[in-house]
C-alpha cells in the first residue's frame, strides 16, 4: 500500500511578520501537497503571502517556484509540488497596518 | 515482517521479552509514531492554558539522514529512521522548556491483553547530533534525551523514563536519570502556577523544577550513571547506539536500564504512583524524546524501536 504522511507543520500560530515553516525531510515521497489554514485575521488590509522552497541540506534554501496566490481572508489555500528533492519548506510575508494571521500549516505527502 | 525484522537479524541487537507487542522499523513509515501534543478542547480547538507550550514541540519526521557536506547516511538497516526535530529554541535549563526546545514521539497504546508477569521492555538503536548549521563540534548543543512509559493500571497513574542528561547550559554532563518526583507541591511542579492540568509526577518530561548542577524535581541521578556515548568528531558523523529501558508494571518499579554495553539496575526503584486521570485506564504510551540545549535545532534519529513484554 502506498505510504502517506500528513504532517502538522504549525498549530494555531500567529504570523505577524516574516516566517518560514520548520525544515521538513521528504525524501521519500514524490508529490506533496501545503495546505494553510487561516483560523483567525486581524489587522487592516491584512496578507499573507508564501512560496515552497527546497533544500539539499535543510539549512540552504531556494525558491521552488511554487507560490500560494495571496491569502487575505478566513480559510483554507493550497499548493501542489513534485519532484522536490530531499527537504521542503514554506517561506513568507505577512502585510497589513496590524495584521495578525493564526494559521494552521499541514503538509501532506505521499 | 520485513526484510530487517528476520529473526537472526533481530537477535543480533535486540535482546526482546517473550512478547514482542511492536517492532517499529521506519522504513515502514511512522508505525503509529506522532507528535506529543496536548488536548485541543476548548472552543476553537484551542488548549489550556500553561506554562509549558506544548502544541509547538518540533516535528516528527521520516528521515534519510542527509548532511550537506556527508549525504545520505541513511539509517543502520535501511534507508529511513524517525527523526525528532527541536526547533532552534531553549530556555536556560532552570527554566520551563521553550516552546519548541523539544521534540517527543508517542505511540498509543494499551496494556496487554494476556496473562504476563508485568515485565515491559522498550529497546531502541539512536544517534543523536545537533544541524550542521556552523563550525564546530555541536555537541553540548544537545541538552538530553530519553524513552519513557506513560501507563495507567486501575489504581495508578505513572511514568518510567530514563533521561540522558548530556549538556547543562552549555557543561557537558553526560550522565543518565530516572524519573521520580521530589517531594513537591502540584503548583510547584508546574514551576510555581496553579491550575495546570498536570499533577506531580505525571509528564516529567516538561515539568519539575531544574537546576543548574542539572539536578530536576521530576528525574533522579543513576547511581554510577556516568557514561561517555559515542558522539563522533563532526556532527553529520552518526553512530547507531543501543538503549534498553526495562520496567515491571504488576510491582509498579523500575527493573534496569541498558546503555550500549553498561547495564543500570533500577530494582525495586518506583516510579512516582499518581491517582487515575478520567477515560485512560490500562494506557501504555511509550515516548521517545530530545531537548536543545541552545537556540539550535538537535536531531534524535530512531533506526528501530521494539517494545515486548512478558
Amino acid at each position: 500500500m502506498r505510504h502517506s504522511i500528513t504532517a502538522a507543520l504549525e498549530r494555531h500560530r500567529d504570523y505577524t511578520q516574516s516566517f518560514a515553516t520548520e525544515p521538513y525531510e521528504c525524501a521519500w515521497a514524490t508529490e506533496a501537497i501545503f495546505f494553510i489554514r487561516v483560523q483567525e485575521l486581524e489587522g487592516e488590509n491584512p496578507a499573507l503571502q508564501a512560496r515552497v522552497q527546497v533544500s539539499p541540506d535543510g539549512i540552504h534554501w531556494a525558491d521552488e517556484g511554487t507560490e500560494f496566490q495571496r491569502i487575505d481572508q478566513l480559510g483554507v489555500s493550497f499548493v501542489r509540488v513534485t519532484h522536490f528533492g530531499g527537504w521542503l519548506r514554506l517561506e513568507g510575508s505577512v502585510e497589513g497596518e496590524q495584521a495578525r494571521f493564526n494559521v494552521n500549516i499541514n503538509l501532506v505527502l505521499k | 515482517m520485513n526484510e530487517f525484522s528476520h529473526p537472526l537479524l533481530l537477535s543480533g541487537r535486540y535482546r526482546p521479552l517473550q512478547n514482542i507487542l511492536a517492532y517499529d522499523d521506519f522504513n515502514q513509515g511512522q508505525c503509529g509514531w506522532i507528535d506529543l501534543m496536548n488536548n485541543f478542547v476548548l472552543e476553537g480547538h484551542k488548549p489550556r492554558p500553561s506554562i509549558v507550550t506544548k502544541h509547538r514541540w518540533g516535528p516528527v519526521m521520516l528521515s534519510n539522514a542527509n548532511f550537506g557536506y556527508a549525504g545520505t547516511h541513511g539509517a543502520m538497516n535501511g534507508l529511513y529512521s524517525l527523526k525528532l526535530a527541536t526547533r532552534p529554541e531553549a530556555n536556560p535549563y532552570e527554566q520551563p522548556p521553550a516552546p519548541g526546545a523539544m521534540s517527543m514521539a508517542i505511540k498509543r497504546m494499551t496494556s496487554l491483553p494476556f496473562a504476563n508477569s508485568g515485565k515491559l521492555q522498550l529497546e531502541m538503536w539512536y544517534a543523536y547530533t545537533p544541524e550542521q548549521d556552523r563550525a564546530g563540534i555541536g555537541e553540548k548543543d544537545i541538552r538530553a534525551f530519553g524513552a519513557l512509559f506513560d501507563i495507567q493500571d486501575t489504581e495508578h497513574r505513572y511514568f518510567s523514563a530514563a533521561r540522558y542528561v548530556n549538556s547543562v547550559n552549555g557543561t557537558l554532563a553526560r550522565k543518565w536519570q530516572y524519573a521520580q518526583a521530589a517531594d513537591v507541591t502540584d503548583s510547584e511542579w508546574a514551576y510555581d502556577t496553579e491550575g495546570d492540568w498536570c499533577k506531580r509526577g505525571i509528564d516529567p518530561v516538561w515539568f519539575g523544577k531544574r537546576q543548574s548542577n542539572g539536578d530536576a524535581d521530576s528525574f533522579k541521578w543513576v547511581p554510577g550513571g556516568e557514561e561517555v556515548l559515542c558522539y563522533n568528531e563532526s556532527d553529520d558523523k552518526i553512530n547507531w547506539s543501543y538503549f534498553r529501558l526495562t520496567i515491571d508494571t504488576q510491582r509498579r518499579e523500575y527493573c534496569e536500564l541498558q546503555s550500549g554495553r553498561s547495564t543500570y539496575s533500577l530494582q525495586g526503584v518506583q516510579p512516582t504512583l499518581v491517582a487515575p486521570y478520567r477515560g485512560i485506564t490500562s494506557l501504555l504510551n511509550p515516548v521517545i524524546w530530545i531537548e536543545a540545549d541552545t537556540t539550535r535545532r538537535v536531531f534524535l534519529f530512531v533506526d528501530s524501536v521494539l517494545i515486548s513484554a512478558e
